[in-house]
């Protein structure tokens, strides 16, 4: 058994997409999660994108990267057997997760109230786009429609082109990790308590949480605050925060006050070394720039330096150099570059796990945090369509093997 | 469901150090599910959100009057101390006892050179739980180098995939990620920790690092790199198993409604909701692949049916056909015009005692039973007294020599 913050609980999840990397997060932590999928897969196993860009359920990149270290066992939950099997799976367990349309487990007798009467302590962590309430419980959506209604898209992307989403599935990602919470907060409740409960997600409201300085411009000053490309625009000041370089992009900004001066300093010589004009020299003092009295003209004619500065040199060089000189730059790392960044390599954050079926081994992000007591990471690659069948029906819930045949031929699973 | 009236976090104690947003939410998260967090502020070392000036109402000279605050830090206790007072040490010392847990997120090493490192605190209670959070880490090459949200979000490769194609990458430009994301890592863990203490006895030190949960955001773009040497990037609205899928034009200034159509059956529908035109039923948009083959077409023409109508009708007309779409909603639509949002109790007015009656965030995550109460955040150093006092014990003649010896500044 590993030893995670909480080994020896278990997780019944029923999630698909807008719901898997909660099971995820909580099997890092230990907890034992079973997928139950219907028989056939979860439907989100047809997601791109696949291994060789082979469509198949057993070969799907997005199932695979959130799914790791999950028992899968299928289940048609639909069928009064299926009901009863789960039922009897549910009383042993600590948490249920599901992202089915809410009332869907009600209408099969698998509601909070129906798990509860059987296993009061049940935790049913339920993670929707709206939540389970009424007038938009039942709004058909997807990653962008819910990133729409929850004012992000809306402040991001270029102005002369329509609002732009962000990296994929950002907003499942912040959502399944407020679910996590939610999860664990109750779970230390219950355990003192031995009290149960429902845990209610809206995705949307989960997102929308994020839009902290834009909501208070709205409540305060009745002022909207627009997409501006890779401009910042946190408070009242517009900085850029994104700039081109000579092979990719480099993030950094002009920050006031003494937080900002060494990495001001060492760029603005570092610019004056490379023979450019650099108008940051009539900054007398660092120490005491005040970046809001700073006037629209001054500040173009910054950014102007030291964008053309920034052309002039690579990602490595403002990655390596930038640092020796304390420039306070990142660069906006493609996907390969995170995988051969050498501070992660270093950290052990990769987990290399094996796909046997495929022949293969993938390089997995390891943790989501690190502990020094505990043992808080991803072992195992994500299950094959129900690969533990036998081992949950039959050596735990005590099927024979005839028994878990017939079951199979009725597509109970 | 039966509010019982307690709160799932009764009873825990929790030390805040948490600077600016990473850790001020973390512990945030906390204290609105019930532990009693007591957050240490300095009057000569205000934090970052005490100086806050983006809104209007939030003057030079008061720490009080800053509602960014407010939202990093409701139903929290605020102690003020100065660290580097010769007797602070006293204060410390009595909070680590009395804590279960310390939050903090200075750069790395920070805490060492304040004399409050884990090995420290755990001689002085040897079971705590202590969270550095940070955008590196505690540990590997770039651990003493700082950063904020942008640097966690850039390395981790998050803003490279977010924007057009023939253009550079972009971000929201006042809604951040990294920093609300990893507070739920932070709490997540600290509540785990809690269980495994309660469980074993057993401290523990936790290491969070935003570029590591950012970079677990994108792990299938990662996966894609490894299995299929394809390196994604940006894509606009654009995914490969949907379209139309995008952000389109209706009436009214920069009004947008997004739409998203999967299958084949959602195509007929969204076909049947614009009327069936007769370019639905040309071959180049039959078939998924099709549509996508032809989507700067298909974008097009989807543009000149949505012109004619408000977001809002078009989410409703989608809906009502089974086709998923929603209003792209600014601030304004999530205060004033979100009946889901207001269902939820997004924003719950609280009074306070400085900025007045405003809407404050709930936890968008509601546990049915032991529900969030949130409370308005504290005014600099408003609890000192009471925490000496009442929560460490102190008798008040020590409260007032101290305090006359300027310790709580």
């Amino acid at each position: 058994m590993a030893n995670g913050l909480l080994s020896g609980f278990r997780a019944l999840d029923l999630t698909d997409e807008k719901g898997f990397a909660c099971g995820k997060i909580l099997a890092s932590l230990g907890v034992d999660v079973i997928k139950i999928e219907k028989p056939g897969g979860d439907p989100a196993r047809n997601i791109p994108p696949f291994y060789q860009d082979i469509p198949d359920p057993e070969k799907s990149l997005y199932w695979f990267a959130f799914n790791s270290d999950k028992q899968s066992i299928t289940l048609n939950l639909e069928t009064s057997q299926g009901h009863d099997l789960f039922m009897k799976l549910m009383k042993k367990s600590d948490f249920v997760l599901e992202s089915f349309p809410p009332d869907y487990m009600d209408r099969l007798g698998l509601g909070y109230e129906a798990l509860s009467r059987v296993n009061p302590k049940i935790i049913m962590t339920s993670i929707t786009p709206f939540g389970q309430k009424a007038p938009y419980n039942h709004y058909k959506s997807c990653e962008l429609v819910v990133a729409a209604m929850s004012g992000v898209l809306e402040t991001t992307g270029d102005p002369d082109r329509p609002p732009v989403k962000e990296s994929p599935n950002s907003v499942y990602f912040q959502a399944n990790a407020a679910a996590a919470l939610g999860t664990v907060i109750s779970h230390y409740h219950r355990e003192i308590t031995g009290e149960g409960q429902q845990v209610d997600v809206s995705i949307q409201e989960c997102a929308a949480s994020r839009n902290i300085n834009s909501l208070l411009s709205w409540l305060f000053d009745k002022r909207l605050i627009k997409r501006s490309g890779a401009i910042n625009l946190l408070g009242r000041i517009r900085s850029r925060w994104i700039w081109p370089c000579k092979d990719g992009y480099i993030y950094w900004y002009l920050l006031g006050g003494q937080l900002g001066a060494s990495s001001n300093r060492a760029l603005s010589k570092w610019i004056d070394e490379d023979g450019m004009e650099n108008p940051l020299r009539q900054v007398a003092n660092w120490d005491e720039f005040d970046r809001a009295a700073l006037t629209e003209e001054t500040n173009d004619a910054f950014e102007e330096a030291i964008g053309k500065f920034f052309l002039r040199h690579t990602k490595k060089e403002i990655a390596e150099e930038g640092l020796k000189r304390g420039i306070n730059a990142a660069v906006v790392n493609n996907p390969a570059d995170v995988l051969a960044n050498r501070h992660l390599a270093v950290r052990n954050f990769w987990a290399d796990l094996g796909y046997p079926e495929l022949g293969i081994t993938l390089t997995h992000p390891k943790h989501f945090f690190l502990c020094n007591g505990t043992e808080n990471y991803v072992r195992r690659r994500a299950p094959l369509i129900g690969e533990d069948n036998d081992e949950i029906y039959g050596k735990e819930l005590g099927l024979s093997s005839r028994e878990i045949a017939v079951l199979k031929e009725t597509n109970v699973i | 469901m039966k509010n019982t009236g307690k709160q799932a976090l009764d009873g825990v104690k929790v030390l805040d150090f948490g600077w600016a947003f990473l850790g001020a939410l973390s512990g945030r998260h906390l204290a609105d599910h019930g532990a009693q967090v007591v957050r240490i502020e300095s009057r000569a070392r205000l934090g970052p959100a005490r100086v806050d000036r983006q809104v209007s109402i939030s003057t030079a000279n008061n720490p009080d009057d800053k509602p960014l605050f407010t939202y990093l830090n409701t139903s929290k206790y605020s102690i003020t101390l100065d660290l580097k007072h010769p007797r602070a040490k006293e204060v410390i010392t009595r909070l680590i006892h009395w804590a279960d847990v310390v939050v903090e997120n200075f750069t790395p090493g920070t805490m060492r050179k304040l004399g409050l490192s884990y090995e420290y605190m755990s001689k002085i209670n040897p079971d705590i739980i202590m969270v550095g959070a940070s955008v590196y880490g505690q540990t590997g090459p770039l651990a003493r180098e700082w950063g904020v949200d942008g640097t966690g979000n850039s390395l981790s490769g998050r803003y490279y995939l977010a924007g057009w194609p023939d253009r550079g990458p972009v971000m929201p430009t006042s809604v951040l990620y990294g920093d609300v994301v990893t507070p739920y890592f932070v709490s997540s863990a600290v509540v785990a920790a809690l269980d495994y203490k309660r469980r074993t006895g057993k401290g523990q030190y936790i290491d969070v690092s935003m570029l590591e949960v950012c970079a677990n955001q994108i792990a299938p773009v990662i996966l894609d790199w490894e299995a299929n040497a394809r390196l994604q990037t940006r894509t606009g609205n654009r995914i490969s198993y949907a379209a139309p899928h995008g952000v389109f034009p209706c009436i009214g200034d920069d009004r947008w409604c997004a739409i998203a159509v999967f299958t084949n059956e959602e195509w007929q529908a969204f076909c049947h909701v614009i009327g069936d035109p007769p370019w639905t039923k040309e071959q180049r948009f039959a078939t998924l692949k099709s549509r996508k083959e032809n989507e700067d077409e298909l974008e097009k023409l989807v543009a000149e049916w949505t012109r004619k109508y408000s977001a809002e009708e078009i989410m409703q007309i989608m809906q009502e056909a089974a086709v998923a779409a929603g209003v792209v909603q600014n601030s304004q639509d999530l205060v004033e015009h979100d009946p889901q949002l207001e269902e939820r109790g997004f924003l719950v007015p609280l009074k306070h005692p400085v900025i007045g009656v405003f809407g404050h965030p709930t936890p968008p995550y509601k546990l049915l039973k032991t529900k969030a109460g949130v409370r308005t955040s504290p005014c600099l150093g408003e609890h000192t007294e009471y925490v000496c006092t009442q929560l460490l014990g102190m008798s008040d003649e020590e409260f007032l020599e101290l305090f006359q010896e300027k310790v709580f500044e």
